[in-house]
């Protein structure tokens, strides 16, 4: 169980400060699939770096499935992300240097999974996503599509119980688009909270819940479907 | 367009001054190191070029086979060579001999008293066959007076204080001399010996002296030729075995002996290190050893030429826009080309000129450590200024051709959207260019730690001697009371007159007679005390003992002699092993014994000696001749024939011991200029090339790794700051700071690592070779290969370390967004 009480992220430059989420509270169950919703610079992204880890929030507290993090030290923030999130984002993220298994198998890397159970887990997420037949290729040779596939592969191979999806089908075409969708889905099914940003409605459409971010407040909430 | 390429090239030099200042100090330390290099190479290689007509000038060389010993290769000469050579080769147009003068004389005007190391004795005619620069007097006549002297510049200037003291009289070992002419002071790459010239017409000149022992097998001095125009001596060649067979009679006692003579151009003399008993004004080299400096300096070039390119592909992806617009707006490829070559030899030239300006401070320090008086003068010297311009050149063209390449191939569409500008072998290239490097580096590391342990070893334990606190006071003679009262000073354990052959100055052969076999091997005359002094003691057998009358010599030297051989020597003698020599009695012909001045044809017939001891072998030379078999008598006469006083000091109270010694000699040295220096000391004239070697390749190390630090730092900062999106996406993974600093850090050592697949190999060949030109050497040692390895992955992970930690440590969120 995530949640957030009155959460608040500031951004200060030397002449501007940002207030980026401002005393936002929401929380989500496992297996449950949010979507967040808003326009450009309403607080979407820094809201999922902060339910991710990724950054730390200034005020407010944060349970993350049970544990309050707001205080802790990166190397404990690191092994939380470690053990519990998986990571789409809309631009991929993948190393172009690694091929398309070896980006899989940096979820796993650091979790100290033995090397022939990482190869197993690596392809059985591939084949999940549909993409196993491409685990030699390099990032560059795939198309967005297949791409975003591949990360979201990542985000699963590790068993997460925490999906974060940053406007995953922003750059992908419909078909694509509704291919990730599905993927995600899935994943919420089988029990893992999936919280993921979107401009698409239709995509908003297949979450449970839709949260509707306007400068770095939650101005609505809606149930979408039981 | 040419202001637009400047301008853009030169605004992107000072928006990225960091990088730009590190690829140009890189290029300037690597081209100012390679300079400086350059010109210790060419002194080496332009030896007596500044005398004229040095192209029909010639050094007489010989090759001697005594009986079994190797073949032995000498600048010396019989003092008895150059008439005949006059006489039966038309060819030559005048030949002269400078002798040297065995021990320095005291030479003195007023207060000033010197023990002259720079005197030599010279012929009339030396100026004939070398014209040497004057400044004051002239050449013809200036040697024919017994007692004319001829000074450099310098010995002008320290006897006179003044240029031109023609006229001027010196004491010579208390006999007048009178300076008649002036010479410019020799550059100093030149190999003619002496400051100081008498003439060899002196009665107490060592070329009068030896008249009387002026055989064939009496090498001592310099013999100099110099041919008429248009003779050559492809024509003497095929005369010289006649000449030698009716002219160099077989000298007596040595044995059967074989010879040969070479006719060596003057500037190649510097170049033949094998030539014993040079008499050189400098230490001779091998060229190979040149060679192999100046291949420092072009891996030095190279070196700097790779960080070059490195530098500009690495920052390549920051000009990916500009190329984009450039291209969208019409620029071809090859316009671009022109760009970026343009802005290479922008950046070599700023390096270049910052490099002479390096060497130029460089420089007196430089001439200082090599004792040289090397110029760089790139305005009066074309050549010098050509080679440099074209170095330039060379450089920008060939080290800005491949970022010039990569930069304009970019295609416009990729990279005005922003998108991927991967330079994926551009990257395996920018690796392979870095191994390079470091096995460059890793290489000159090796080297300089191998040859700094030889030059260590030939110092100390090569020698098997223990030459500690050991002193050496030249005095010739080294008169009795002076050693005796030596002896008993407090601090001394032990004193002995010194002869030149105990000392390992010239050498000796006799051949010798036992069990039918006859075998020539090294005599020297010692004293009782000789051991003492180098705490050598008796592997079997007992040593000399002034108790026993009949150890030493008999008065007319003609009664046998007790002899102590070396190990070496009992091996030739075919003994097994040392307690089988003592007793038995070789048959040889006595020490020379240079007090009775005895021609060699008059040789004492052969007679038998008992060996009473076998010592260790041990040498006051050069190790890179093996320790000669060799004899050991009491010298007769030694005190009044030896060149020096040898004490050993205990250690404990060593200034006040030298301090007595000194008193010593002012009461017993009759007034003579003291010259006293540790032995130690004194053996380092052995191995002044091999120091100047291993400073030179040590320096070179330290420039390659100050330029492939520099890169790597430059390069560090540009890969962790590609790799930021990367160690974000990892981070999100899970990745803690440790993992982000290993994976960075194993990244950067690899090259490293794999550069050692090139450098041990290549530094073991070398030093292998070059190993093998001492007989007694040290091992390459595999620590000196890992140290090597270890100190350069070192250097590159701290190189590193500050921009890994610092990406490592970043929030992955800051790194995410960066994209």
């Amino acid at each position: 169980m995530l949640k957030l009480e009155n959460v608040s992220k500031v951004y200060r430059t030397t002449e501007v400060e940002t207030l980026a989420l401002n005393e936002i509270s929401m929380s989500a169950g496992p297996g449950e699939f949010v979507a967040v919703m808003g326009p450009s610079g309403c607080g979407k992204s820094t809201l999922l770096n902060v339910l991710g880890l990724l950054d730390t929030p200034t005020g407010g507290s944060y349970s993350f499935f049970g544990e309050e993090v707001s205080g802790r030290s990166e190397a404990q923030l690191t092994a939380f992300r470690r053990d519990r999130i998986g990571f789409v984002f809309q631009s991929f993220n993948l190393i172009d240097d690694l091929t398309v298994a070896e980006n899989v198998e940096v979820a796993l890397l650091y979790r100290k999974v033995p090397a022939a159970d990482r190869r197993r887990r690596v392809a059985e997420a591939l084949e999940r996503v549909g993409i196993g037949h491409r685990a030699r290729h390099r990032p560059q040779q795939l198309s967005g599509g297949q791409q975003q596939r591949v990360a979201v592969a990542r985000a699963l191979v590790s068993d997460p119980s925490l999906i974060l999806a940053d406007e995953p089908t922003g750059n992908l075409d419909t078909t694509n688009g509704e291919a990730v969708m599905t993927l995600l889905t899935d994943a919420a099914a089988a029990g893992v909270t999936v919280i993921m940003v979107t401009h698409s409605l239709a995509h908003a459409a297949v979450a449970q819940r839709t949260v509707k971010l306007l400068d770095g407040r939650v101005v609505s909430e809606t149930l979408l479907a039981a | 367009m040419f202001r637009n390429y400047l301008a853009a090239a030169l605004r992107n030099l000072s928006r990225n001054r960091l990088y730009a200042g590190l690829t140009i100090a890189g290029l300037a330390i690597g081209f100012a190191a390679a300079l400086l290099i350059g010109l210790y190479v060419r002194d080496e290689l332009t030896y007596d070029r500044f005398i004229p007509g040095y192209e029909r000038t010639y050094r007489i060389t010989q090759t001697i086979q005594l009986e079994t010993n190797k073949a032995i290769h000498t600048s010396l000469t019989p003092m008895m060579l150059v008439d005949p050579l006059r006489l039966d080769f038309p060819e030559i147009a005048a030949a002269a001999r400078i002798s040297p003068a065995y021990f320095p004389p005291s030479v003195r005007r007023g207060d000033i008293v010197v023990a002259e190391q720079n005197f030599v004795w010279a012929d009339p005619d030396l100026f004939k066959v070398l014209p040497l620069p004057l400044l004051a007097g002239q050449h013809a006549g200036a040697l024919d007076a017994p007692d004319s002297l001829v000074l450099t510049q310098s010995a002008a200037r320290k006897y006179f204080g003044k240029d031109s003291p023609v006229g001027g009289v010196l004491l010579v070992d208390g006999r007048p001399m009178r300076v008649t002419a002036v010479l410019r002071d020799f550059p100093s790459n030149s190999d003619i010996p002496g400051e100081l010239f008498g003439s060899s017409r002196a009665p107490r000149s060592t070329v009068s002296e030896f008249q009387a022992i002026n055989s064939s097998g009496n090498n001592t001095l310099a013999t100099f030729i110099r041919l008429r125009p248009n003779a050559s001596v492809a024509t003497m060649l095929p005369r010289l075995p006649e000449f030698i067979r009716q002219r160099l009679p077989q000298p007596p006692g040595v044995g059967a002996m074989r010879r040969s003579l070479q006719i060596l151009p003057l500037t190649e003399v510097h170049l033949h290190p094998e030539l014993q008993g040079a008499f050189n004004a400098k230490p001779p080299i091998d060229p190979g050893i040149v060679m192999a400096i100046g291949a420092a300096g072009v891996l030095i070039v190279l070196v700097a030429g790779i960080n070059f390119v490195t530098l500009m592909t690495a920052r390549a992806a920051r000009r990916a826009l500009e190329v984009g617009v450039r291209k969208a707006a019409g620029a071809t490829r090859s316009a671009l080309i022109v760009q970026f070559m343009g802005e290479a030899l922008l950046y070599v030239l700023l390096g270049g000129v910052l490099a002479v300006a390096l060497a130029e401070l460089a420089l007196p320090a430089f001439n200082l450590l090599l004792q040289r008086k090397i110029v760089l003068d790139y305005v009066g010297d074309p050549a010098l200024a050509a080679v440099l311009l074209g170095v330039f050149l060379a450089t920008a063209l060939l080290a800005g051709a491949y970022p010039a390449f990569v930069l304009s191939g970019f295609r416009p569409a990729a990279t005005l959207k922003g998108g991927l500008i991967s330079a994926g072998g551009g990257a395996r290239l920018r690796a392979i260019l870095v191994v390079a490097q470091f096995a460059v580096l890793i290489g000159l590391v090796i080297v300089a730690i191998t040859i700094a342990r030889q030059t260590l070893f030939a110092l100390n334990e090569g020698m098997r001697v223990d030459k500690d606190q050991v002193v050496l006071m030249a005095s010739q003679p080294c008169i009795e009371p002076l050693r005796d009262e030596a002896a008993k000073l407090p601090g001394v354990r032990s004193a002995a007159c010194a002869s030149a052959t105990g000392l390992s100055l010239s050498d000796n052969n006799d051949s010798m007679v036992f069990a039918g076999r006859t075998v020539a091997m090294n005599t020297q005359g010692v004293d009782f005390t000789y051991f003492d002094v180098f705490s050598v003691k008796p592997l079997y057998g007992r040593l000399f003992d002034r108790k026993r009358a009949a150890d030493g010599p008999s008065a007319d030297n003609t009664a046998a002699q007790p002899l102590v051989i070396n190990e070496a020597a009992a091996r030739r003698l075919g003994f097994a092993s040392p307690a089988q020599a003592v007793g038995k009695t070789i048959q040889w012909h006595g020490l020379w014994d240079e007090s009775l001045r005895q021609p060699s044809m008059v040789l004492q017939p052969r007679r038998g000696s008992q060996i009473i001891g076998v010592v260790p072998d041990f040498t006051l030379g050069s190790v890179r001749q093996p320790i000669a078999p060799t004899v050991f008598a009491v010298g007769r006469n030694l005190p009044p024939d030896s060149v020096g006083l040898i004490a050993k000091l205990d250690g404990r109270r060593t200034p006040e011991t030298l301090a007595a010694l000194d008193g010593l000699w002012k009461r017993l040295g009759g007034g003579r200029p003291m010259l006293r220096v540790f032995l130690d000391q004194f053996t380092m004239r052995l191995y002044i090339d091999t120091i100047v070697q291993g400073a030179t390749i040590a320096a070179a190390a330290i420039v390659a790794l100050s330029i492939a630090a520099l890169g790597l730092f430059a390069l560090s900062a540009y890969t962790t700051e590609r790799r930021t999106k990367e160690i974000g996406v990892r981070k999100a993974m899970g990745a803690s700071t440790s993992d982000i600093l290993k994976l960075l850090l194993w990244e950067f050592s690899k090259p490293v690592l794999v550069a050692n697949l090139f450098a041990w190999p290549a530094a073991w060949l070398i030093m292998d070779w070059w190993l093998k030109g001492f007989a007694y050497r040290v091992g390459l040692a595999p620590w000196t290969f890992l140290a090597a390895s270890a100190g350069a992955v070192a250097i590159a992970l701290a190189t590193v370390f500050v921009h890994a930690l610092k990406v490592a440590r970043a929030r992955p969120v800051a790194a995410l967004r960066y994209e």
